[in-house]
């Protein structure tokens, strides 16, 4: 993203909240919260599997209900919603229309570009849906990496040509805000916090679409092994402790903050587990199918295969 | 009268039913599964040890029971044995995921057909997070927008239970289980690494070692979800039963039940198993023979060949095929159309007087409801079903648990052969889950996932027969056609996973 988009985003979302644009010492003080400032959210799924929108749920502090009535209102999630059928789609229809008032859009999973037919959503392709969407929304939100950049919908051999937001948007000439909140699944702070961080600060910082105070770093580089790599203490097996590169761990190209903000309640990460992170927040997550997540065959002296 | 009901929500991704209406009968019904993603085509020629990652992705509702059935078959594929570390950590796994996926299906997806939410506007009492919720819908219906107390109003119209206490209660156990669940979930994630999407399981068990802390910590999480349990999910259930008994005789499915059993004792592959697995038609149980399952397309959007066996599953998606109205295939046992999920896996093994603690759960409760065991198969059937899965599996983590070895490995040292095959099965929350996979020079030749939700929101096989809950909205009386709260509360009774049904 360059300088002048995201400035640009930046502005359309500090009127969009009454906020001011970038964090710094002139927006420190904090705003209060103000319900009738707080984001409405309109959260629908394309090609997804509903992970993300579970993972929000698994959120600690701010707890989800607190997440979805006093920094945000949550007015449409096909989970959790009370309505359905033609009356939920009454609902979308309304803010879609414009006829509701404002609204950001969360999109959860990727969208079929080559086979609109793979995801209908009330008689009507989700790519349709979000054409519609994008002339009413005020920005949208990517939640997980399927709508970022496809996930694994859109690896190697899928039939349905994929695509996450942002290049969906492009491919059409929308010029509105999209905070991209990476991972397979996502972290339910990744969102939350960025939607605290709007509500209460404004814009956060963005490095390639999504906030830098998540992914600004490599897990790599954050990783409490990183001794273990520098020392070479190489685990050899699966199951081992030490570092996992030589597994196949692909955190030196992942962009996350897992390794200092941990899962579940903080009590937990894959790494921690001896499990090689497998890359779920980088674009290019499971996209090839020669690229493995795991190289054991190399360890175990097999043919490479 | 042609009435569509879908999107139908509170369930996970993309379905659509369609409904003939006559004099306020469904006569019938089709499920339409709409979204594809094609993640068999994706898997072939993938190093096997992908699948059990990139087949969680098929659901992060159930993601688990994936990663599970897949490092079965390729356990089974490899020659390979877990430890007996390995094989109580996948256990533990996935225990306590069907724990927290009962607890959230009951409570944030399908309680909001019977509660009445609107009841909070009269709590009087102290109770914080009641008060808050009361003052958030109070401050929300005044504050003159066009939806407001999203996403708890609008609502479909129905009688909802009318006792203002019942309705409080229900509300604060709605509000605690968004709590408890994550608990649960937790619980997993100590071995799997994270939830959704474990990262730590694999076949020959998990890379998580056996460590104290960590089986005090787990121990401590399964307490806390057993408490709750038996203290607020079990008489809320019963609360439901008692308000609207007619639902013990709506929603029956037609054909028979399928389980594949869960939760192995031991490392063996033919291990006995906490639920027994097997195949039941009227009253008479026979073990699954993987075999005998074929998937008809004749009314799924693919133009790859009908009533393959599992084993010669391909698919190739034709999104216009005339004569067909969902992306699901259409399964059947030996021919027959089979329900898969909380009430079957409990019939299976209650008809089998296999586990001692089922078979007294259910005399227990359907003497206390006064039902006999066939009406197991309805709306309230499924519902005690999933409360008695959850005790019985809450009990079971408990001394699973203890049974870890800290001084022993938790992983096999793996190696892939060139070329192999095998089969994995076990229960996901929803049903039996079945995957396959054929290696062919160490890579994914075929992949194939036979999932609850295929099962049960199959559509019509190419005998035109319906599939399960397409047959058990049948006959439903529905006093609003076109909005159809019974037809929804049959529906997620099921508790459909489209993103499982199609992958």
């Amino acid at each position: 993203m360059n300088r002048r988009y995201f400035l640009k985003m930046a502005a359309t979302l500090a009127t969009a909240f009454g906020v001011g644009g970038l964090p710094g010492p002139v927006q420190a003080a904090l705003k209060r919260l103000d319900p009738s400032q707080i984001p409405r959210l309109i959260f629908i799924q394309g090609l997804s599997c509903s992970g993300c929108s579970i993972s929000l749920l698994q959120s600690t502090s701010p707890s989800p209900l607190e997440m979805i009535t006093d920094y945000s209102q949550l007015l449409f999630h096909p989970n959790l919603s009370a309505t359905s059928g033609k009356q939920a789609m009454a609902l979308i229809n309304d803010y879609v229309d414009g006829q509701a008032g404002e609204y950001f859009l969360a999109v959860e999973g990727s969208i079929p570009e080559a086979m609109p037919e793979a995801c209908i959503i009330g008689h009507q392709p989700f790519a349709k849906l979000l054409e519609r969407a994008a002339k009413t929304m005020t920005g949208a939100v990517a939640v997980g990496t399927c709508a970022c950049n496809g996930g694994i919908p859109a690896a190697e051999g899928n039939p349905t040509g994929a695509v996450g937001l942002p290049e969906f948007f492009a491919s059409r000439q929308v010029d509105k805000p999209v905070i991209q909140i990476p991972g397979c699944s996502v972290h339910p702070d990744w969102l939350w916090q960025t939607i605290v961080h709007l509500v209460q600060v404004g814009m956060p910082e963005l490095v390639n679409g999504s906030p830098k105070l998540f992914f600004e770093r490599t897990i790599h580089e954050l990783c409490p092994r990183y001794h273990d790599f520098q020392q070479e203490i190489f685990a050899k097996k699966l199951g081992d402790r030490g570092c996992l590169f030589k597994l196949g761990c692909l955190g030196p190209v992942a962009y996350g903050d897992c390794p200092t903000r941990w899962w579940n309640g903080g009590q937990t990460w894959c790494i921690d587990c001896n499990a090689p992170c497998i890359g779920c927040v980088s674009p290019s997550f499971a996209r090839k199918k020669n690229l493995p997540f795991y190289r054991l065959a190399e360890l175990n002296g097999q043919e490479a295969h | 009268m042609r009435i569509e009901i879908g999107p139908v929500t509170r369930l996970e991704g993309h379905l659509n039913v369609l409904t003939t209406v006559k004099d306020n009968t469904i006569v019938e019904a089709q499920c339409v599964g709409e979204m594809f993603r094609g993640f068999e085509m994706i898997l072939r020629g993938r190093d096997p040890l992908d699948a059990q990652q990139i087949t969680q992705r098929i659901c992060g509702v159930c993601p688990y029971a994936h990663a599970i059935a897949s490092s079965y078959a390729q356990e089974q594929a490899f020659g390979l044995r877990p430890p007996p570390n390995g094989r109580i950590m996948h256990n533990l796994i996935q225990g306590a995921n069907h724990l927290y996926d009962y607890l959230f299906h009951f409570y944030q997806l399908a309680a909001l057909d019977f509660v009445d939410i609107t009841a909070v506007l009269k709590y009087s009492g102290k109770d914080a997070s009641l008060v808050k919720v009361r003052d958030w819908v109070k401050a929300e219906l005044n504050s003159g927008r066009k939806y407001p107390a999203a996403p708890f109003l609008p609502r479909l119209e129905g009688r909802y239970i009318e006792d203002v206490d019942a309705n409080v209660s229900a509300i604060k156990h709605y509000l605690e289980a968004m709590e408890v669940q994550k608990v649960a979930n937790q619980a997993s994630a100590i071995f799997g690494g994270k939830f959704p999407h474990a990262t730590a399981i694999f076949p020959g068990g998990c890379t998580q070692e056996a460590r104290i802390d960590l089986i005090a910590s787990y121990r401590s999480k399964i307490k806390q979800v057993r408490h709750f349990i038996h203290e607020k999910y079990l008489p809320d259930v019963m609360a439901v039963a008692a308000t609207f008994p007619e639902y013990w005789d709506i929603g029956a499915s037609q054909g028979g039940f399928l389980s594949y059993g869960m939760l192995p004792r031991t490392p063996a592959p033919d291990s006995d198993r906490l639920m027994a697995g097997g195949v039941l038609f009227n009253g008479q149980v026979t073990d699954v023979d993987f075999e005998r399952i074929t998937q008809d397309i004749g009314h799924s959007k693919y133009s790859s060949a009908s009533g393959q066996s599992v084993r010669n599953s391909a698919i190739s998606p034709d999104p216009h095929k005339e004569g067909a109205y969902s992306w699901i295939k259409a399964p059947r046992y030996h021919g027959d159309m089979v329900e898969v999920g909380p009430a079957a896996r409990i019939m299976v093994d209650y008809h089998q007087g296999h586990n001692p603690q089922i078979r007294q759960l259910v005399d227990h409760f359907i003497g206390q409801a006064g039902i006999r065991p066939a009406q197991l198969n309805s709306v309230l059937g499924r519902h005690l079903c999933r409360v008695i899965c959850s005790v019985v599996i809450a009990d079971f983590l408990l001394e699973e648990c203890e049974r870890l070895d800290p001084a022993k490995p938790t992983m096999a040292e793996l190696v892939i052969p060139k070329e192999a095959e095998g089969f994995g099965a076990t229960e996901a929350s929803r049903g039996g889950l079945l995957h396959y996979l054929r290696l062919e020079d160490h890579k994914i030749a075929t992949y194939e996932c036979v999932v609850p939700t295929t099962w049960n929101a199959s559509p019509q096989d190419d005998r035109g027969r319906p599939g399960a809950m397409e047959s058990a909205l049948v006959g439903t009386k529905v006093a609003d056609p076109q909005q159809q709260i019974e037809a929804n509360r049959i529906i997620r009774s099921f508790d459909p996973c489209m993103a499982c049904s199609v992958h």
